[in-house]
């Protein structure tokens, strides 16, 4: 059998305003508020309604043999509760209709694995509460901000018996020749590893709308046919697993609705489910239906999903980066130790790998969507206004 | 006595001393009775006639026949040169008819000038204020030329030959300065030609006089320095944006300004002391990797950038401030360090700078000797009476140094061409 895991990541940043060096001290509002609910706006209509319409209606039409995954950030439902209400309350109905999976991560987004592993811990935590407070749900599958994952995480991870998988990138730099598709176990015998197919996922991604593709346009006859034809060199009746682990606003943001996104959705169930070897399956089903022994996999050190290093690079690449992450962890120490419990919150958001994504400055094809993704016109303006809220934040808690 | 004053930055128009330097002269002129007609790079053909104080602020605006057009300059009325990338009057028309006009075109300085002056940036747009200007000068009755650095030089030299009027060239900085290298052949040339034609040359330091006398090869009997002075448009109380003493780089991030002179001195200061606090204002060339050598050295909030300052919060940051350091490789004058000071922030000068000439108060120190600099910050930080004592002598200074006094030796330059 070759179980196809759909995994949508759903998330939103608290963006920083330009905070400039004469607010420091002054203790004013960091977030771009009119920003962030602008973009929130704009996703909800083109996105998150009619994405969470087109899948609701699968799980009703499939009933049970339909299934995906959900890792939705604790900072995307604070805003969904702040600006679009209705986009938290369809996120719910979904649960309620059964299929959908729910997957812990960091509340906030953030890479406190690589500096702080008690906050890295007490966010994951929070994160849990969250999805049992809002969708009444256990989560058993784990995966980190941007799939960052090496023997570290796993371990941390294991502090929370609950968690059974993991997510991460099936990169070759961990799996070397071997396929994605055959599940791992973690070094340490705590998690089973489920891979992201990043070639299959970034035809959808990324490809989809991509006219110089050799492959375009694609169907979703077609790539159900890609699909069915993965488990060709499978001789041994091993179940295998495909996770699509996509960027939610792969629909309707980042592919619009002219390119035939959601038509392509609307149709692909249909046409993967005409193969008789084919289901859906949501991550920790893995669970029940692995049916052999997994390879034991140690990945030493970090890697992620992001740009075509799949390491840290995207938030660690250069200087800026580095000096605005460990002042950031720096400084919620003394929090911490200040006992300055008013301030926790305020400086958790600002833990969000997106504002440290902002400063980075790499060029060629990576650049480009780093571009995309970010609020500022030069990485150096991200470095500049976040260092300015951190100083102010650092007199906070130093009582000036 | 009136002077036709040709220069490429007037406030409202400000992006670094030289403005600040024409604001001082022409006000302090017209304050000794001196009249001024001011032709500055805007669209239309008008210029400014100022006959008193206040008119350097006003700026009302004239028609070449001499009708008032305007009783002050109003951003939305005129419009500079630069602001309106493609010309909005068709150039080549204007060159035909003034070519045809005037005999005096065929010479070969303002052909020389034209050549110079092809296409290109900033070019294009000196090309056309420079024709521009020809064609008001030409209907005003005025002295003496005074033009202010090389992009109002093709002007000067050719409203010289029309008009046979002397001709004054200021010299703020040259493409030396600016450049930190050799800079662009075409305004060397043109700083050449001016330097050349003047009938003398005013240097703001005896420092750039030495150097214009080298590499221009401008006969030093013909070269006075007249040092900047600084107007305090409004005095700011100090308030402080840090408890620790806080020390800061104004200027662009740049080769000529010394950037990487400073943070190497921050980094230096900061393994001594925590008790401090840097700051480094501006944009540049050299902004990414400055920034980047900074973060690499981990001094989390100690070190931080402000992005883009106005003039008015510039003036706020120095009012913020303890100490400023100007550890400009190059710095013909630096009036940045008499604003610092009249704030009461004590300025650290490179010692080759035209600032370190004319006063007391401050450090003097080469501009590559980061080991000094930052002994003397970290004393200045362990002994903040000796600190205050300097801030209020600086402050003191600052104020002692006037535009009336320095326009005195101006007005003799310009009596000597007179009555020659």
């Amino acid at each position: 059998m070759l179980y196809v895991i759909f995994c949508f990541h759903v998330h939103q940043p608290f963006r920083l305003k330009h905070y400039r060096l004469f607010e420091i001290g002054k203790n004013l509002n960091y977030f771009d508020n009119e920003l962030n609910e602008r973009i929130f706006e704009r996703a909800s209509e083109k996105c998150y309604l009619p994405m969470n319409e087109l899948l609701l209606n699968h799980l009703k039409k499939y009933e049970g043999t339909f299934k995906i995954s959900f890792s939705i950030t604790g900072t995307f439902v604070e805003q969904a509760y702040l600006y679009r209400p209705d986009v938290m309350e369809s996120f719910k109905e979904i649960a309620r209709q059964g299929g959908a999976e729910f997957i812990g991560e960091t509340y906030y987004h953030s890479l406190a694995c690589l500096f702080d592993e008690e906050e890295f811990i007490h966010q994951v935590n929070l994160h849990s509460t969250m999805l049992k407070r809002e969708f009444g749900v256990h989560p058993k599958t784990f995966r980190n901000t941007e799939l960052v994952y090496s023997n570290r995480v796993s371990d941390l991870v294991a502090e929370n018996p609950n968690f059974r998988v993991i997510l991460l990138e099936g990169t070759e730099k961990i799996l070397k020749d071997t396929s994605p598709l055959y599940v791992r176990r973690s070094h340490n015998y705590e998690h089973i590893l489920l891979f992201r197919h990043y070639r299959l996922s970034d035809d959808i991604a990324f490809r989809f709308s991509d006219r110089n593709w050799s492959d375009y346009p694609l169907t979703a006859e077609k790539f159900a046919r890609w699909v069915a034809d993965l488990s060709l060199s499978e001789r041994e009746g091993k179940n295998l697993y495909l996770v699509l682990y996509l960027d939610y606003e792969t629909f309707g943001e980042h592919q619009w609705k002219e390119t035939g996104i959601f038509d392509f959705m609307k149709k692909l169930p249909e046409y993967l489910l005409k193969y008789k070897h084919i289901s859906f399956s949501c991550p920790s089903d893995v669970l029940e239906t692995l049916n052999y022994e997994p390879e034991v996999l140690s990945v030493p050190f970090p890697v992620s999903w992001a740009d075509t290093e799949r390491d840290l690079s995207a938030w660690l690449s250069n200087p800026l980066q580095w000096n605005a992450m460990k002042t950031y962890f720096e400084i919620l120490k003394k929090v911490k130790e200040k006992r300055k419990m008013e301030l926790m919150e305020l400086a958790r958001k600002l833990s969000s790998s997106d504002l440290y994504y902002y400063m980075c400055i790499k060029y060629f094809a990576d650049g480009d969507v780093h571009k995309y993704f970010s609020p500022y016109e030069r990485p150096e303006d991200a470095y500049i206004y976040f260092m300015h809220v951190l100083t102010d934040l650092e007199k906070m808690i130093e009582g000036e | 006595m009136r002077i036709l004053t040709l220069t490429w930055e007037f406030p409202p128009k400000i992006t670094g001393g030289l403005s600040l330097a024409c604001y001082g002269i022409v006000k302090a002129l017209l304050k000794k009775g001196v009249e001024v007609d001011l032709i500055l790079p805007i669209r239309e053909n008008l210029y400014f006639p100022l006959r008193k104080e206040e008119d350097a602020d006003l700026l009302p605006v004239a028609s070449p026949k001499g009708e008032i057009i305007h009783e002050e300059f109003k951003r939305k009325t005129l419009r500079w040169i630069e602001e309106i990338p493609s010309a909005y009057k068709n150039r080549r028309l204007i060159m035909r008819e003034l070519l045809g006009k005037e005999r005096v075109f065929d010479d070969k300085i303002l052909n020389d000038l034209l050549q110079i002056l092809h296409d290109g940036w900033l070019f294009d747009d000196v090309r056309e204020w420079t024709i521009s200007a020809i064609e008001i000068a030409r209907h005003l009755d005025f002295d003496i030329i005074h033009a202010h650095d090389w992009l109002a030089y093709p002007a000067g030299i050719v409203i010289k030959k029309i008009s046979r009027k002397p001709l004054v060239a200021h010299i703020h900085a040259t493409e030396f300065d600016r450049a930190g290298g050799p800079g662009e052949r075409r305004i060397h040339d043109i700083e050449y030609l001016g330097l050349q034609e003047a009938d003398r040359v005013v240097s703001v330091s005896n420092y750039t006089a030495r150097e214009i006398a080298e590499k221009y090869l401008v006969d030093p009997s013909k070269i006075r320095v007249v040092h900047n002075a600084f107007i305090i448009e409004k005095v700011k109380e100090k308030k402080r944006l840090f408890k620790e003493p806080t020390v800061v780089f104004v200027g662009r991030i740049t080769l000529q300004k010394g950037p990487d002179y400073f943070i190497e001195i921050a980094h230096r200061v900061l393994e001594r002391t925590k008790n401090v606090r840097f700051i480094m204002a501006g944009r540049g060339d050299m902004e990414r990797m400055v920034m980047e050598r900074v973060a690499s050295w981990g001094l989390g909030t100690k070190f931080l950038f402000s992005g883009f300052l106005s003039r008015n919060e510039v003036a706020e940051l120095f009012a913020s401030a303890d100490i400023f350091v100007m550890s400009s490789v190059s710095e013909p004058f630096g009036i940045a360090a008499l604003e610092a000071m009249s704030m009461g922030t004590v300025a650290i000068v490179a010692k080759n700078s035209g600032v370190a000439e004319i006063t007391r108060s401050t450090f003097k120190v080469d501009f590559w000797d980061i080991e000094k600099m930052a002994d003397i910050i970290v004393d200045l930080i362990n002994n903040p009476q000796k600190l205050e004592e300097i801030s209020k002598r600086s402050m003191e200074e600052a104020s002692s140094l006037r535009w009336e006094d320095q326009v005195e030796r101006l007005i003799a330059v310009y009596s000597e061409l007179i009555t020659s």
